[in-house]
């Protein structure tokens, strides 16, 4: 997926992603959240789908270090029903998810 | 859509970025990498319905100032899989993902004749289309 890298240069260019709370909402199988935990961010995924969800934990189980991984958390979640306090992100990114 | 868009706002700390990140209304196009050459192989039948409720959604919430657009860009993406297999996987898993396209039989066979006969194929398929992306700024109350 993806072999230009051009979603993820445009990710970095769209914001500054370094030690920013972010919610990525339908993280699907995790394929975003890791490039994002990669840029550094703090990121709480979420996906309507249990199934999905355990894919993106393994995924990023194998693929970040553990200093990484334990700053994404991956949750079954929709995003017309947060269960997150107010103000408390710095970003929002609706992966693929709004529509 | 216009309640996950006001959810997003609701979590945001003052100022904070919500940002669109899905495929451009454009129908998706297939083709084969073969010995280092591509041949085009015809494009999917999307339908757009949902894509257009979330373009409406978007416009409701910058007309009533939730959010302002701060920025957008169309970025090309291309998914390539590894053979015909792949294809029809991920071929599947689109369709069972609401995107209400008719059977697209006559795709596969498209791809699995320029692939070469079973059980000697070789080359890739590649999908091609592009990803829209809008960065939408938090607005004061």
């Amino acid at each position: 997926m993806d072999p230009q890298q051009n979603e993820v240069r445009a990710l970095r260019a769209a914001a500054n992603w370094r030690g920013v709370r972010v919610l990525e909402i339908g993280c699907g199988d995790g394929r975003l959240t890791l490039r994002l935990a990669r840029l550094g961010a703090i990121v709480e995924a979420i996906d309507p789908d249990a199934d999905s969800i355990r894919l993106a934990r393994r995924a990023l189980r194998r693929a970040l270090p553990p200093e990484r991984a334990r700053h994404v958390r991956c949750r079954v979640g929709e995003g017309e029903h947060l269960d997150f306090p107010d103000e408390s992100f710095d970003r929002v990114l609706f992966s693929w998810s709004l529509c | 859509m216009v309640h996950a868009l006001r959810e997003a706002r609701r979590v945001l700390k003052p100022g904070g970025v919500a940002i669109d990140l899905r495929p451009a209304m454009v129908h998706r196009r297939v083709k084969v990498m073969r010995a280092g050459l591509a041949q085009p192989i015809g494009a999917l039948r999307e339908r757009f319905d949902d894509d257009r409720a979330a373009n409406r959604a978007v416009a409701r919430v910058l007309g009533q100032r939730l959010f302002k657009l701060e920025g957008r860009q169309r970025l090309p993406l291309d998914r390539c899989m590894d053979g015909l297999d792949d294809f029809q996987a991920w071929l599947d898993d689109f369709i069972s993902r609401g995107n209400k396209l008719r059977p697209h039989d006559w795709l596969v066979a498209r791809v699995a004749r320029a692939l070469g006969p079973a059980p000697r194929r070789r080359g890739s398929v590649v999908v091609s289309g592009p990803l829209d992306l809008r960065v939408l700024r938090k607005t004061d109350d």
